[in-house]
């Protein structure tokens, strides 16, 4: 799988609605080189079928879903080399980029997951990621219990943080009462949000 | 122009090499390291601070004046006498116990030292008795802690409590995606930082720098 980040994207997530200097812009076209040689993305998702002891986001649900994507250690490690090295405005640059491949990443497993749905019948669903809007964070250790897939590569800490830290993860539910659709505005970062545009 | 106004353009354009080779100059000129210091390159990182927090400036221009600045202070640390005052303070950072995210606090950290702070930096899934020992052990001003989560970001305020029942000095400021100023007020912090130039801001209000 190729993860593309365009220039325009990440320039725009670190604040930049002009054209910014060109030493930056050689930097940004940089960084990015690194990115793609550095990511190793990797997805997975499994259909729950089970009915007991779902977290409660997943009640009542016709379809459910758990999913995780990472983009591998090798991206966190330059970063972290990056800042240790004096580089810091590269490590920023690079771990900017690196935030916006794993959400594009994440799209992409949703899409996955959206389509088995869809073959199945039902279109519209919702997601969750643990520790967001009602779902605890422990329901991290509950996600990657049915996942068990250790080719993904990512790990759990003792507070359900994921290692490598470009990952991410959620429940899907499709069917059912969808008692709450996603709203931006709940968010505490909405005011100042550079992701919605 | 001026060998002062030099350094200053050289951190405002944050120009590493340029800013390190004017302080030089400045050096071998006799001129007062102090002058260097507040006129050169601490009066242009303010600036550089105040132009990010109107949104004229993006953070990796604020780096590399970061950069410029810390280069020009490495030169400039032999000259010292014990009478001057080379740092402005001290702040022991790190990220609260049970997060693993570091971006926030490193630019944090990184904007700190660039403008004149001592910086201990404690890493991340720092304990609430880590912080407050290293604070203790550096004598520091200020102990800033980040978080990202709701669920880690309550370990700031067992940080207060340790603070207040030891009766310590220590000004404490907070900051992270979740955190906000009704939170700061709720655990009895002294400042909240919204980014990173706010937070820099924050930690010279309280230590009226």
């Amino acid at each position: 799988m190729k993860i593309q980040v365009p220039r325009q994207d990440l320039l725009k997530q670190i604040g930049y609605k002009e054209s910014p200097q060109p030493k930056l812009l050689r930097m940004a076209d940089e960084m990015l080189g690194l990115l793609d040689r550095l990511v190793e993305p990797r997805r997975t998702f499994k259909a729950i079928l089970e009915e007991e002891d779902l977290p409660p986001f997943l009640i009542g649900a016709a379809l459910k879903y758990v999913g995780a994507a990472t983009l591998g250690p090798k991206l966190e490690n330059r970063v972290k080399d990056l800042f240790e090295e004096g580089k810091p405005a590269e490590a920023y640059i690079l771990d900017t980029a690196g935030s916006i491949a794993i959400t594009k990443t994440g799209d992409i497993l949703w899409d996955e997951i959206r389509q088995d749905a869809a073959a199945k019948g039902f279109k519209k669903g919702l997601r969750r990621t643990p520790g967001c809007r009602g779902v605890d964070l422990e329901t991290q250790k509950w996600i990657f219990e049915w996942l068990a897939d250790p080719e993904l590569g990512i790990t759990l800490t003792q507070s359900f943080m994921m290692a490598p830290r470009k990952s991410l993860s959620f429940l899907a539910r499709f069917g059912g009462k969808l008692k709450a659709s996603f709203s931006c505005k709940g968010c505490p970062q909405y005011s100042d949000c550079t992701l919605r545009g | 122009m001026d060998i002062i106004k030099e350094i200053y353009e050289a951190v405002m354009e944050g120009k590493v090499d340029d800013a390190a080779s004017c302080v030089q100059q400045a050096l071998n000129s006799k001129v007062e390291v102090n002058d260097i210091l507040n006129k050169g390159l601490i009066a242009a990182m303010d600036v550089v601070g105040e132009r990010f927090g109107e949104g004229e400036l993006f953070i990796p221009q604020v780096l590399w004046s970061a950069k410029a600045m810390q280069g020009g202070m490495d030169l400039l640390k032999p000259h010292f006498s014990s009478a001057d005052h080379a740092e402005k303070g001290t702040v022991v950072i790190g990220t609260a116990k049970g997060d693993i995210h570091d971006i926030g606090k490193n630019l944090v950290a990184i904007l700190l030292e660039g403008s004149g702070f001592k910086v201990a930096d404690l890493g991340v899934d720092v304990p609430p008795e880590r912080f407050v020992e290293k604070a203790v052990e550096v004598k520091a001003d200020v102990i800033a802690m980040s978080a990202l989560l709701t669920t880690t970001m309550q370990s700031m305020g067992e940080v207060m409590r340790l603070i207040k029942g030891k009766k310590l000095p220590f000004r404490v400021i907070i900051g992270g995606a979740p955190v906000d100023q009704a939170f700061c007020e709720e655990i009895g912090a002294d400042a909240y930082g919204m980014d990173a130039a706010d937070g820099l801001r924050k930690v010279k209000g309280l230590l009226g720098r």
